[in-house]
């Protein structure tokens, strides 16, 4: 009986787990090309207003103050015609498209301010780009008004510098304490080191934060990549001495007998026969740095150091009336980090039960 | 010592000197700040200077009812994550192990990915998806029949904290399962078939056997389950808007963090807030000495 019970509560165990996981991000996923409006109405619905809707209403709206050029009219003195839509943020001049007057067809040349068209009335070839546009608009929304774009900047900076610090000055140590001997001192750096596994950032913020406020490394790149280094040396040190300990030390002792010097041998044996435990070291670093949150936070004060989260976090309690635009904002800030959990999801199982990965 | 010997400790001490000097002044260094900061008077509103002076962020911090409630909250998140967290993932790992459904590998991939995204991203979707009118609540509309449900466990102090359980449950249970999952597959292979030909059901399998196996990892876990619950903030603070709400679901990192970096007024917010991390630290050591008290208590061979 029970025999026949359990693959099917096995399996309704797990795809409703799986489904439950993934469905909140997939209606992230497709909500994202919605408009607010749309969102407010259904919020279950696909996206359609901004899909290449060949009824996508404009109304042609007269040059002003309020609206945000996208070409210098001091150098490109061509007429345009300005498209606002009608049902997305209308009046709000959010979402405005320039036509050249000068391309258009006779017809579209006539329009006045207040006219109305739909996308369809549109020549072919402005008719895709406005589409296209469109399809994109919450993206480019918040790309702009967010910064995100130098955020996300940011954020590669944190993770790629902090992860190759991490890595480099790890495996330095890693190698030290594994082969050139002084055991006792060895020791003594291993079991200090082991002691950071305890902490986190999050422990001892406010020491760091008058600590580098004295020495003016708040809000500045180098602080906190600095931070970032620090924190992720433990792991680093443990892992990279476990495995190096594991090399034969035939290999060191050949090396010297050829004449190279310990960098040398560090450099050119050593860190190639590493590669493993690097790849392990840099992914579950590199995520993590890019996933924090307390740190920049508390550091970054101006917009020049923010990292993506922080972005993110602000962007979305600034304009918390424009539902689509935010979930652009996490779409933008998550995919990378899928990107790379698809890619090395073995090498982040490993390092999770390798012990990399603090709950 | 000879002129080699010296050579080979400057070598050594050349490889080791700038990670530890990073480390030694971005960790060890600040342990003592904070320990010495909680301890004294310092006013960043009135200069620098500071002077010991005993116990009395502690003293204030005990009649404090906001430490006390985030203390509680905090309890609860340890809670959730001790008896939701690892039992679900330990349920899930044993399902995956006893290969009880097709496509391990899929299944584990899927509930492993929140771990790996942004706490804060999760944490905002999460908000938009338990908002009052969000997509939880048109759930409710569908399943009811009623179009004016609204979700609103978000609201009210004495329910906040049940989404935000389901969501740390969401986004952690994949982290035990894979360790789980991982010293399951250490296991002999053997001793199971063996107790399966006995006559043994899963369910004995599961409860007499695995559960004793993996005492040793089952409280390796519990240690990290309790450690990281006491230090969470990043998923808390993003799923409550700012105020009310926040404060309803307050935790201690985040009692830190509104005392240390929003309360400007508060001239010994950076001392008080140090008591706070530093009670952080004490409440999980503690909590930890219990589970490997119980540990023992409940198993003296195998942890």
């Amino acid at each position: 009986m029970l025999a026949k019970i359990s693959p099917i509560l096995a399996y309704g165990v797990f795809l409703s787990w799986a489904l439950i996981t993934i469905l909140p991000l997939v209606w992230m996923g497709y909500s994202s090309f919605k408009t607010n409006e749309e969102l407010v109405r259904d919020i279950y619905r696909l996206p359609n207003a901004l899909i290449f809707n060949q009824d996508h209403e404009f109304q042609v709206i007269a040059r002003s103050l309020n609206v945000v050029l996208n070409y210098d009219p001091e150098t490109d003195p061509r007429e345009r015609i300005i498209l606002e839509s009608t049902t997305v943020a209308p009046t709000r001049r959010l979402m405005v498209y320039f036509l050249i007057k000068e391309d258009m067809p006779p017809a579209i040349q006539a329009l006045v301010p207040g006219d109305k068209l739909v996308l369809r009335d549109l020549p072919f070839g402005t008719r895709t780009r406005i589409g296209w546009e469109m399809i994109w608009f919450n993206y480019s929304s918040a790309f702009i008004r967010g910064t995100l774009a130098q955020k996300f900047v940011n954020s590669l900076i944190y993770a790629g510098l902090g992860t190759l610090f991490i890595v480099f000055f790890g495996l330095m140590i890693g190698f030290s304490l594994a082969k050139l001997g002084f055991p006792r001192l060895s020791k003594v750096i291993s079991a200090l080191i082991g002691l950071g596994y305890l902490l986190s950032i999050n422990s001892v913020i406010i020491p760091l934060f008058l600590l580098l406020r004295r020495i003016g490394l708040t809000d500045s790149h180098l602080g906190i990549i600095l931070v970032y280094t620090a924190f992720g040396l433990p792991m680093s040190v443990l892992l990279s001495t476990q495995f190096i300990k594991g090399l034969p030390d035939s290999l060191i002792e050949s090396a010297y007998i050829d004449g190279a010097s310990t960098l040398r041998t560090f450099v050119s044996i050593i860190v190639p026969m590493t590669i493993p435990v690097i790849i392990t070291i840099s992914i579950v670093n590199a995520l993590g740095i890019w996933n924090e949150f307390l740190l920049v936070l508390v550091l970054a004060s101006s917009e020049a150091t923010k990292s993506l989260p922080v972005g993110v976090f602000s962007f979305s309690s600034l304009t918390s009336q424009q539902l689509g635009w935010q979930l652009a904002a996490l779409v933008i800030a998550v995919v990378p980090a899928m990107a790379v959990y698809f890619a090395f999801s073995k090498q982040l199982t490993q390092g999770v039960v390798g012990g990399a990965v603090k709950g | 010592m000879n002129r080699r010997d010296r050579q080979r400790v400057g070598i050594f001490l050349g490889m080791v000197a700038p990670g530890l000097v990073i480390y030694l002044f971005i960790v060890a260094y600040p342990i003592f700040y904070s320990v010495a900061l909680s301890f004294s008077d310092f006013n960043p509103n009135a200069g620098g200077a500071w002077n010991l002076i005993g116990f009395t962020h502690y003293q204030t911090m005990i009649q404090d009812p906001y430490f006390w409630h985030s203390l509680k909250n905090n309890m609860i998140v340890v809670g959730v994550s001790v008896f939701g967290q690892i039992p679900l993932g330990l349920l899930l790992a044993y399902i995956l192990y006893r290969k009880m459904v097709k496509g391990v590998n899929f299944f584990q991939s899927m509930v492993f990915l929140p771990q790996f995204l942004s706490t804060i991203v999760i944490g905002l979707l999460w908000r938009r998806m338990f908002s009052a009118d969000g997509p939880v609540a048109t759930l409710m509309q569908w399943f009811t029949g009623d179009p004016r449900a609204q979700f609103d466990l978000m609201l009210q102090a004495d329910t906040v904290m049940y989404p935000i359980g389901f969501a740390l449950i969401w986004m952690y249970t994949g982290f035990y399962m894979v360790i789980f999952l991982a010293n399951m597959q250490k296991i002999d292979g053997e001793m199971l078939e063996a107790a399966m030909i006995d006559g043994a059901n899963e369910v004995q399998v599961f409860f007499r056997l695995m559960v004793p196996l993996l005492a040793g990892t089952i409280l390796v876990s519990t240690i990290l389950a309790i450690a990281g619950s006491l230090k969470g903030f990043d998923l808390i603070f993003a799923i409550t808007t700012q105020g009310l709400q926040r404060n309803n679901a307050m935790v201690l990192p985040i009692y830190m963090y509104q005392t240390a970096f929003q309360d400007f007024t508060n001239p010994m917010r950076f001392a008080y807030g140090s008591a706070i991390s530093n009670a952080i630290v004490v409440v999980s050591f503690v909590l930890i000495g219990i589970s490997n008290w119980v540990g023992k208590k409940l198993d003296p061979e195998e942890v």
